[in-house]
């Protein structure tokens, strides 16, 4: 399948945008090592709706604004595929922690929340889009699987779709069992029609290769603690080549799609 | 996509109507009563649930323990759905052979169950330290292995959509290559977390739910695996997928709006979808879920789909409303309806409160087309259409 990236959003610990992110991986080097981790607060919720939500809905609802206006399409119409290894491990710790105790009366609107839909609901109601939305997951191949659903969607109907990454640092006792240190969201808007060499910042083919991959390592000095410590790293290396930076003997990127297969991304010509 | 063949190779289904699609005809045909009030673990909500009869001798790997994959190995074995798949492995190899399967609740009772058991240091006791159980991948990770897949093995989660939503996801991959077969399913199991949630939502019914009724009290929850084994081509007489639509309400996260414009949305697609006029569809199968908002909403948009040779209801009453597999559970009824001619009435209800024409009771129709509405948290939408 054809694939082109027409704009991406982004926001962790030290890099809020993309824009701070293609700067940092040009100069090969993100300063992140005392940066903490800001809480992005996307104004475009509504109020009903933003005092409700929490930590990873606020990530996904601002990454996916960030992606949509770099790429300049409609919010109101593009279709959306949401993923995430983990979902919102802080309202799965409140519901269990709640449950095993002796009131169990559960607050209304975190168990509303806990959909793993629930970034994807509350971006539809944000952007007043009725297009398509759905919700991913695969574990380490989440991104992966992200990717080939929306290249998918998007061939299938021939419009841009925006793929939405994302997982928030674990506390324990999950943690003990599923160790994530970062919290990390990105956006991409992917449209399968690359007719022309303008207005898209890579494009490529993209296919299943049942051959088990280890996440791509990302080039820019800096980025190891984000790539090794948040199940979306696993993006870090396709977001360099979108910002002009990859291995020059390198025209395939593969990304983990299943336990023992990956999703191989081919470019036409060096980037670099 | 209209003109895309997308056949049902296999199907099987196993909820509160039995394991396996000979049990749940014979639940059907001796109008037999499946929820119960048998309570779920120490739970303080007097309810019903459309509970499977999952046997002890049922098991999974350590690493996989828990309920939700359970219900995936005692539904993969229902009417040799494992061997039709293995077939399929067989004839276009592993790695052409895909999985999307739709799950709200995953593995959320394993995880409760960890959190009741925490250690003096506040953490799992090491039999429940299972990463590939406490996630929203947990069942179609184990039924991916169980199954031997080496395609994409992917989880659609969108609450109450998400096993309608993956017929989507499957179309898609066989229309554009990415495999030769693939498996579509859906499982939830039941746990406190739904329960209370739904509880806390007041929407908890105390009798069994009675869909569409004018003293229709709430949900009953349930839970089931379902599984269906999608290619392009098939032995004659086989049922077909003939469409899929999906909307978002963009509206609100637990309500949708009065006119149902996302519900009514989806419907429109799924036709279109299917290249098949309001007059061609012949059984609908509702949501249904027997609270007062949804049934009133799915009511208004359904009297717009139905003509004098629809027949519509809505099956919860049988199975309970098993969340993430609902889709799955009604997809499988309505296949079933495909094969058997036997159209399932809307059990419990009594006095219908509907501004269309509701099927009560069961009744002995071929039908040629069936479509299934899946509505859920976040106001995601879908409908899914079958034919023979």
């Amino acid at each position: 399948m054809k694939f082109a990236i027409r704009g991406v959003g982004l926001w962790t610990r030290g890099l809020t945008s993309y824009d701070a992110f293609a700067s940092a991986a040009r100069e090969g080097v993100a300063d992140l090592a005392d940066v903490a981790f800001a809480p992005p607060r996307p104004s475009s919720i509504p109020p009903r709706e933003r005092r409700r939500a929490g930590l990873l809905i606020n990530l996904a609802v601002e990454v996916a604004h960030q992606a949509c206006d770099h790429a300049a399409v409609d919010r109101s119409s593009i279709a959306s595929v949401f993923a995430s290894s983990m979902g919102d491990t802080a309202i799965t710790d409140y519901m269990c922690r709640k449950l095993a105790g002796r009131d169990r009366l559960l607050s209304p609107a975190k168990f509303t929340n806990s959909v793993h839909n629930a970034a994807s609901g509350y971006w539809s109601i944000s952007a007043g889009c009725r297009a398509p939305s759905t919700f991913v997951g695969g574990f380490d191949a989440s991104f992966g699987l992200g990717l080939l659903e929306t290249a998918s969607q998007a061939s299938a109907c021939g419009e841009p779709v925006l793929l939405v990454a994302y997982d928030m640092a674990n506390e324990p006792p999950l943690d003990d069992v599923r160790h994530v240190a970062e919290t990390f969201g990105v956006a991409l808007v992917v449209d399968a029609a690359a007719a022309d060499d303008s207005g898209h910042l890579l494009n490529g083919d993209i296919r299943f290769v049942a051959e088990a991959a280890e996440p791509p390592i990302p080039l820019t000095k800096g980025l190891d603690a984000l790539a090794s410590g948040n199940p979306m790293g696993a993006a870090l290396a396709l977001l360099e080549r979108c910002a002009g930076r990859g291995a020059s003997d390198h025209h395939a990127l593969r990304i983990p799609a299943a336990a023992q297969g990956c999703v191989e991304l081919r470019f036409p010509r060096s980037v670099e | 996509m209209s003109t895309f063949c997308t056949f049902v190779n296999a199907y099987t289904l196993t909820s509160a109507l039995g394991n396996g699609l000979a049990a749940l005809r014979e639940s059907l045909r001796d109008d037999r009563a499946c929820l119960d009030d048998a309570g779920w673990h120490d739970c303080d909500v007097h309810c019903y649930v459309g509970r499977v009869d999952l046997p002890d001798e049922i098991h999974v790997p350590p690493a996989r323990e828990s309920r939700i994959n359970r219900l995936v190995e005692l539904g993969l074995k229902q009417d040799g759905f494992d061997e039709a798949v293995r077939r399929a492995t067989e004839e276009f190899g592993a790695a052409r052979c895909a999985l999307a399967l739709g799950t709200s609740t995953s593995g959320i009772d394993r995880t409760e169950a960890a959190y009741r058991e925490l250690d003096g240091a506040g953490r799992f006791p090491s039999r429940f330290r299972q990463p590939t159980v406490h996630n929203p991948h947990a069942p179609a990770d184990f039924a991916a292995e169980r199954l031997g897949l080496k395609g994409p093995a992917m989880t659609v989660s969108a609450a109450c959509a998400s096993s309608a939503k993956v017929f989507a996801t499957a179309k898609r991959w066989l229309m554009q290559g990415v495999a030769d077969a693939v498996v579509v399913g859906g499982v939830d199991s039941l746990c406190l977390s739904v329960i209370q949630g739904f509880h806390s939502l007041q929407l908890v019914s105390p009798e069994p739910c009675r869909p569409f009724a004018a003293n229709r009290s709430g949900i009953s929850l349930g839970e089931a695996a379902g599984f269906a084994l999608l290619t392009r081509e098939a032995d004659a007489g086989s049922p077909r997928l003939l469409g899929v639509g999906e909307s978002c309400d963009a509206y609100h996260m637990s309500s949708a709006p009065d006119d149902g414009a996302g519900a009514r949305l989806a419907m429109e697609r799924a036709l279109a979808d299917a290249a098949l006029d309001v007059a061609d569809v012949e059984y609908i199968n509702l949501h249904g879920t027997g609270t007062r908002a949804n049934d009133d909403i799915e009511g208004r948009v359904c009297a717009d789909f139905q003509t004098k040779n629809t027949l519509a209801s809505a099956t919860k009453g049988w199975t309970g409303h098993a969340l993430g597999a609902a889709g799955m559970v009604e997809a499988a009824l309505c296949l079933d309806a495909l094969v058997t001619g036997l159209v399932p009435g809307t059990r419990n209800t009594v006095d219908a409160d509907a501004p269309f024409d509701l099927l009560l009771d069961n009744v002995e129709r071929p039908i040629r087309t069936a479509l299934t509405n899946s509505f859920g948290f976040g106001g995601s939408n879908c409908t899914v259409v079958f034919g023979r």
